[in-house]
């Protein structure tokens, strides 16, 4: 079952746009942001090829459960609320932005925060569902909306109105240091293998993931889009001014044949789809943590143990989301998220380490 | 001989044996009673030996219809075709007495297939399971029965092969039926109702069939069919969501055509449930969806039109929906006449009053005519109501709210089970030692 995997992988490469990663690799484009893409290549297939290790060693545990085995209780306790913190903040970020977004591009005249409280209303009704579900769920809107985004993809590619000098021009920074902040945004990209912190649970005990050396390509592949087809689009200077530089990019695009001309709408829906996956399933793995919490907690992969829990942990989440769009601006949610990347990059190593190391363990006494 | 028929056929409840005996001999009788027909064997078999006007031995060996079957192995298969087995003095002798239903049963006419089977299941239970027998000659088919309703004591037949059935699903079901607490019990579609797991559901998670190459498909699919006596309709369960788009003649006709009409249904499907929100958010909120030139011609048409357009929207659906009503309630005869003027007023008089844009009409009826395309006629049903929750969102927030809108659909989709097994899953070529998700359970 590697494909429920990939799933996993290709929803959270194809989200990076909804966090900002273009704009913060685009700012620091002639101070490092290549060779800052080749490293964060390079440690995030490391952090993938390991934690596929780790998962392997585990069969059907989710992090909690091995956490459980290796260390007290009064240490296990702090870290879920810690991850379940990290778990909440990428997702909101990105349906923070989108709410914004959809008041920007479709929608001049709704409130930015109604249109968040519709959408995190609907994620507390995915979030909650059970994990199986949740799985069924990424799947189904991979397999909608993937083939649609890769048509657009290909089409931004082939379009006549890039500008391949503007990337050479910027392809040729590639001698200058790496720097930490886009680093964490590069290797954000690659940054999917965690939701198996929770949805390991589901995977039979024989498992082999599989063609693993899709995931650097792939990966590369998307990074590389993600960075060049807006500076093809708009050139080297003007390409700094947009905050939300690929739904600017998708507007610049137009199909010929068909109802639909614009390709900005077919871009919103589909991001807007895999926003609202994306955020379930990460407010999802934020519940079950928090519900690992309670000592009577048994993870199911079917049933949903302590519904009402979820229900409470799950609206706490959405009205902190909405009060968030309600404070805080723009600019500082992009600064945030820049801040939250590159944290989040080191947290990631930690963990990964430290659970390889409990595998390595795990093994060694058994 | 009875004892082993027996053990081969224990599930098998209209098996019938009989020891009997006159003043010289005793023989052994066994028969499937639903198969066969029951005069016949009394006339050929019961009358003449108890009578033993000519000695029963010399009778047998006598007529040309008793034959002599020495293959034990076959005894199952025979039986299963309607014979009658004969045991006398350590020799088993067949008889053909089956009583096979022919054309005095009725016709498909709620789920036709070109060049499938052409009748359908009877509202009598036995001739019902006459039909699936016989298209389903195989010794592992086990029936039980059991009664339903307080009050209507309806008999209810579990059918499926012992071989292949899922036994957690089969287990699931017994009790389900064992528990059930209603005084009358008259329809399938009730019985769907009262077993499924959410009472509320928006989408059968049960097919609801009256074609026997249907249920035999899904009896060697490893299914359950549970028929109700008196309802020429058998439900299937577990069933996922694309069971229901696929129609039986998907086996039959040519290849590439089955598979551009299946893409057809789910085309329609999604035309059927999106159409009219979808007209709401593009012409209140985002008529720049579209192209220039469609648009204007959008707006044009809306030009004497004097209400929003959720209220067109409404009062189109409400004739379509009244007109479809009309059409299943009202007696044949009269029922064309009906949708002939309705549709007269749909399509010219409402258009040239300014009631409604010349748009909305074409909207209307793609929603109505590719509601029709999905062959199973409950899921048909339910999707007819799917698209009025989405006119809210529409309503309130245009195409976001629409896209919102489907993706909780594909939530609840996604979170339906048929009897524990995923409704709503794509599933692809698995390798058999991969193994599946979901299999390991803690709880």
């Amino acid at each position: 079952m590697s494909r429920y995997f990939y799933y996993h992988i290709v929803l959270v490469s194809l989200l990076n746009l909804m966090l900002f990663v273009p704009h913060i690799l685009i700012r620091y484009r002639y101070q490092g942001a290549v060779t800052s893409m080749a490293l964060a290549v390079v440690i995030g297939t490391a952090m993938t090829f390991m934690y596929t290790y780790i998962m392997g060693k585990f069969p059907g545990l989710g992090m909690p459960e091995i956490l459980d085995k290796f260390l007290p209780k009064m240490v296990v306790k702090p870290i879920m609320v810690f991850m379940a913190a990290m778990w909440i903040i990428g997702p909101s970020i990105a349906l923070v932005s989108y709410a914004v977004l959809i008041n920007r591009f479709i929608n001049p005249d709704t409130s930015p925060v109604m249109v968040l409280i519709l959408l995190s209303g609907v994620c507390i009704y995915a979030a909650t569902r059970s994990t199986l579900t949740l799985a069924f769920l990424v799947e189904m809107g991979m397999l909608i909306n993937f083939p649609i985004i890769l048509f657009i993809l290909l089409k931004a590619v082939r379009s006549d109105a890039i500008n391949w000098d503007a990337i050479r021009t910027v392809a040729n920074y590639w001698t200058q240091m790496p720097n930490l902040q886009s680093v964490g945004a590069a290797s954000y990209i690659f940054t999917g293998y965690v939701s198996f912190a929770i949805y390991n649970r589901l995977m039979p005990p024989n498992i082999r993931i599989r063609h693993r050396w899709i995931i650097p390509i792939s990966g590369s592949a998307i990074l590389l889009l993600t960075f060049f087809v807006p500076i093809g689009f708009h050139g080297t200077e003007a390409v700094e001014n947009y905050l939300y530089v690929w739904s600017v990019t998708a507007d610049s695009l137009m199909m010929n044949y068909g109802f639909i001309e614009r390709v900005i709408f077919m871009f919103l829906i589909m991001y807007l789809n895999l926003t609202l996956i994306y955020t379930a399933s990460g407010w999802h793995q934020a519940i079950e943590f928090l519900k690992a919490l309670s000592n009577s907690y048994k993870p199911s992969v079917d049933d949903v143990p302590m519904k009402r829990n979820g229900f409470i942990y799950s609206t706490v989440i959405a009205l902190l989301t909405v009060i968030y769009l309600y404070y805080v601006n723009e600019k500082t949610t992009f600064a945030i998220s820049g801040y939250w990347l590159s944290f989040r990059m080191f947290i990631e190593i930690g963990t990964v380490v430290t659970m390889f190391i409990f595998a390595r363990k795990g093994t060694n006494s058994s | 001989m009875l004892n082993r028929i027996e053990t081969i056929m224990a599930q098998a409840k209209d098996l019938n044996t009989h020891r009997i005996q006159n003043n010289t001999i005793t023989i052994e009788v066994a028969y499937i009673s639903s198969l066969c027909d029951e005069s016949k064997v009394s006339d050929f078999i019961l009358v003449p030996f108890l009578k033993d006007e000519l000695e029963f031995q010399k009778n047998i060996s006598l007529n040309p219809n008793f034959i002599v079957l020495t293959d034990t192995a076959k005894w199952s298969e025979t039986l299963l075709r309607g014979f009658v087995l004969v045991q006398l003095e350590g020799t088993v002798y067949t008889l053909d007495a089956a009583r096979v239903i022919r054309n005095e049963n009725p016709q498909t006419q709620v789920e036709t297939a070109i060049m499938g089977s052409q009748v359908s299941l009877s509202e009598d239970l036995i001739d019902s399971i006459n039909i699936i027998r016989s298209r389903y000659p195989s010794p592992e088919l086990a029936i039980e029965e059991r009664t339903v309703g307080n009050c209507s004591r309806t008999r209810v037949s579990i059918i499926f092969d012992s071989r292949r059935v899922d036994p957690s699903v089969l287990t699931e079901v017994r009790d389900k039926i064992m528990n059930l607490e209603v005084d009358f019990l008259q329809a399938p579609g009730q019985l769907e109702r009262l077993i499924s797991s959410r009472k509320r559901s928006l989408f059968p998670t049960m097919m609801i069939t009256e074609r026997p190459d249907r249920v035999t498909s899904s009896l060697q699919a490893g299914k359950v069919i549970l028929l109700v006596q008196g309802s020429g309709f058998a439900l299937i369960l577990p069933a996922t969501f694309y069971d229901f788009m696929h129609a039986v003649d998907d086996e039959y006709d040519s290849f590439w055509m089955t598979r551009f009409l299946i893409t057809l249904r789910y085309i329609g499907v999604i035309l059927t449930i999106l159409l009219p929100s979808l007209y709401i958010a593009v012409v209140s909120y985002n008529p720049e969806l579209f192209r220039v030139q469609l648009a204007f011609s959008i707006a044009g048409s809306r030009s004497a039109v004097p209400y929003p357009s959720f209220i067109e929207v409404m009062i189109m659906l409400f004739m379509i929906e009244s007109l479809i009503e009309a059409s299943v309630r009202l007696p044949k005869y009269i029922g064309s006449t009906a949708t002939t003027v309705g549709g007269l007023i749909l399509g010219q008089a409402a258009q040239q009053a300014g009631l409604v844009s010349s748009i909305m009409i074409i909207v209307t009826s793609v929603v109505a005519i590719s509601n029709f395309v999905v062959p199973v006629n409950n899921m048909s049903t339910a999707i007819r109501f799917l698209k009025y929750p989405l006119i809210i969102p529409a309503i309130f927030f245009g195409l976001a709210g629409v896209a919102v809108g489907i993706f909780i659909y594909i939530v609840y989709l996604a979170d339906l089970r048929s009897f524990g097994k995923p409704y709503f899953r794509f599933i692809g070529p698995t390798k058999r030692h991969s193994g599946d998700i979901g299999q390991v359970d803690q709880a």
